[in-house]
């Protein structure tokens, strides 16, 4: 075991950081995306009910085939993983930030306008933080999708985790397996985790019990 | 204070306000009533914009509303609506306070305004100010739904069907309390209810209205004495009907819809109860369905703890009457009890109804005023 970690810590440590890398960096991309277009879908709930089901359609195809077309689009730089990452974390969240907004209760919108509130005031302070206990689930699947979904980097000699796993794999080592493939579980709890945390700070109490 | 001066609106063809001209003074309570349908509520919205009229100018202290920004419209006129609509991301204080803070006040005066408000309606600001909504119960959301409209001080306060989700008795408090406020703070009130009783007890002017236009404007005793149409009189329902047994016993004028639960009844599903019927008083039976007592929730709240059910909390010597009694007895026991309501019993002891103080007002209507034919 420690000949092992010996041999590999190392590797193992560099290919959990780029596999991070990747994952962070992505769904920061996707967030920012998704709750732009989540907002601006939930003020035109005609054009929502076009896309939200041609983007459901394109979560279908394998992540395999996407980032090989990509692969031979871009090429093999960071890039090529982080837009592919990104666009398939963009869905839950997308999702997640239409239905909570579109959900919130007529009453409310009702309460915020005839207070003076304009659409934009109205937005800010009460759709959205009505709406942030549906986001920040929709945050949570898109995270820990993409961390498992990250290991596809190494197809393309991206590196990450995957690295680990699929010289495992070639070289039938087990253990070589379990590095790569024990991290990448560990990560996907710490950021579910981590989303916890943000549940705690974010969201008032009484709104905190209904979600999942 | 408010004039509506020709004013109309139609959706798709169908005329729902119909050149409608009237003008409520200021002060004054005005309710607007009528069948579903009528136009009341839509009459309501145009008044800060919530909806467009077609045709015809409304003007709010002399000046046309369609020249006045919308949000700075809205922010001088409350807003109280049916469904409550507090925020329930947001605290107490925080509720109170989203019109201040839309016009930028600072923090210490919001928090001023906060103390103020929840003093008129005697909730302590250290116990409820940081509370959420979901941990008041409904006669108590929709207080603070009111001190909400009237934070920033508006001199109007529209009122949608504020009531309408309320039990009987936490609504006669509300209405009680809704008018002091007003008289104590000389607002100009629009209410909408399709309550006639609310309409009368609350009134200065009624505004009758029926397919978009004003069928009777009037004052609650002159309605009363000279309704303007049959429909109007089926509104005021018994009052104008069955007058000919004078005089009445309690179970004339009782409501009978009440909620009871026995007296081994938990503390905790009480007060769950209570919050969901949107009650503030339970009353209690034995095992028997025989009457024990009541118990109200102030009390739960000051000295529950500790107990696992509601018996040792009950008030036994709360005022009833038995239902073939005469009404005057329970309307004496009403008054000199100080009570909102006496338990209704029948002569087996058990739970009948409850007479309140509008029960009592539309008794005495009916005695003074007869039937209207």
């Amino acid at each position: 075991m420690t000949d092992f970690l010996e041999i590999y810590g190392r590797q193992i440590a560099q290919a959990a950081g780029t596999h991070l890398y990747y994952v962070l960096l992505s769904v920061a991309i996707a967030f920012a995306v998704s709750l732009t277009l989540g907002i601006l879908l939930s003020r035109a709930p005609r054009w929502a009910n076009i896309i939200l089901p041609l983007l459901s359609l394109f979560q279908t195809v394998p992540g395999i085939v996407f980032i090989g077309l990509l692969f031979l689009a871009i090429g093999i730089v960071p890039a090529t993983i982080i837009i592919a990452l990104a666009i398939y974390a963009i869905f839950p969240i997308l999702k997640n930030t239409y239905v909570g907004i579109i959900e919130v209760d007529e009453s409310y919108r009702e309460a915020a306008k005839g207070c003076g509130m304009s659409a934009l005031q109205a937005l800010i302070r009460v759709e959205l933080p009505l709406a942030l206990p549906a986001i920040i689930s929709g945050l949570r699947m898109s995270l820990v999708y993409t961390v498992s979904w990250a290991v596809l980097a190494a197809m393309i000699g991206l590196g990450g985790l995957g690295d680990l796993i699929f010289a495992g794999i070639s070289s039938n080592n087990n253990a070589l397996i379990l590095a790569g493939a024990l991290p990448a579980a560990l990560m996907a709890i710490l950021c579910s985790l981590g989303i916890d945390l943000l549940r705690g700070i974010l969201i008032p109490r009484p709104l905190r019990r209904d979600v999942l | 204070m408010i004039r509506f001066e020709h004013v109309s609106k139609s959706y798709g063809g169908t005329l729902v306000l119909d050149d409608l001209s009237f003008e409520i003074a200021p002060g004054q309570l005005a309710v607007l009533i009528g069948p579903s349908g009528c136009g009341k509520t839509t009459t309501l919205k145009t008044i800060n914009r919530l909806i467009e009229t077609d045709k015809g100018d409304i003007y709010v202290n002399g000046r046309s509303i369609a020249r006045l920004n919308k949000v700075e419209l809205r922010c001088s006129i409350g807003y109280v609506i049916q469904q409550i609509g507090l925020f329930p991301h947001m605290t107490v204080e925080q509720n109170i306070c989203v019109v201040p803070k839309l016009l930028k006040y600072s923090k210490e005066r919001c928090q001023k305004i906060t103390h103020e408000m929840l003093e008129l309606v005697k909730m302590p600001y250290e116990e409820y100010a940081h509370k959420y909504p979901n941990q008041l119960s409904g006669g108590q959301q929709q207080r603070i739904g009111v001190l909400r409209a009237l934070a920033a001080s508006p001199p109007i306060v529209l009122m949608d069907e504020p009531f309408g989700a309320l039990d009987p008795m936490t609504r006669l408090v509300l209405q009680e309390e809704v008018r002091r406020l007003q008289q104590k703070l000389n607002k100009t009130i629009v209410f909408v209810t399709h309550d006639m009783d609310e309409a009368l007890t609350m009134a200065d002017t009624v505004i009758f209205m029926e397919k978009g236009r004003i069928v009777q404007m009037a004052s609650p005793d002159e309605m009363l004495r000279n309704p303007a149409s049959d429909l109007i009189c089926s509104f005021m329902g018994k009052r104008s009907l069955n007058n000919q047994h004078l005089p009445q016993t309690v179970a004339d004028i009782m409501r009978d819809k009440v909620v009871t639960v026995t007296k081994d009844h938990g503390v905790r599903a009480s007060v769950e109860l209570m919050s969901r019927k949107n009650i503030d008083t339970l009353i209690l039976t034995n095992a028997d369905g025989s009457y024990a007592g009541v118990v109200s929730v102030d009390r739960i709240k000051r000295s529950g703890k500790g107990y696992k059910t509601v018996e040792p909390l009950m008030n036994r010597g709360y005022p009833f009457s038995y239902e073939d009694e005469d009404g005057q007895v329970a309307f004496d026991k009403l008054i000199d009890g100080g009570v909102n309501y006496v338990v209704v019993l029948r002569r087996d002891r058990t739970v009948a109804g409850i007479v309140t103080k509008t029960s009592m007002a539309r008794s005495m209507a009916e005695a003074v005023w007869g039937n209207g034919e």
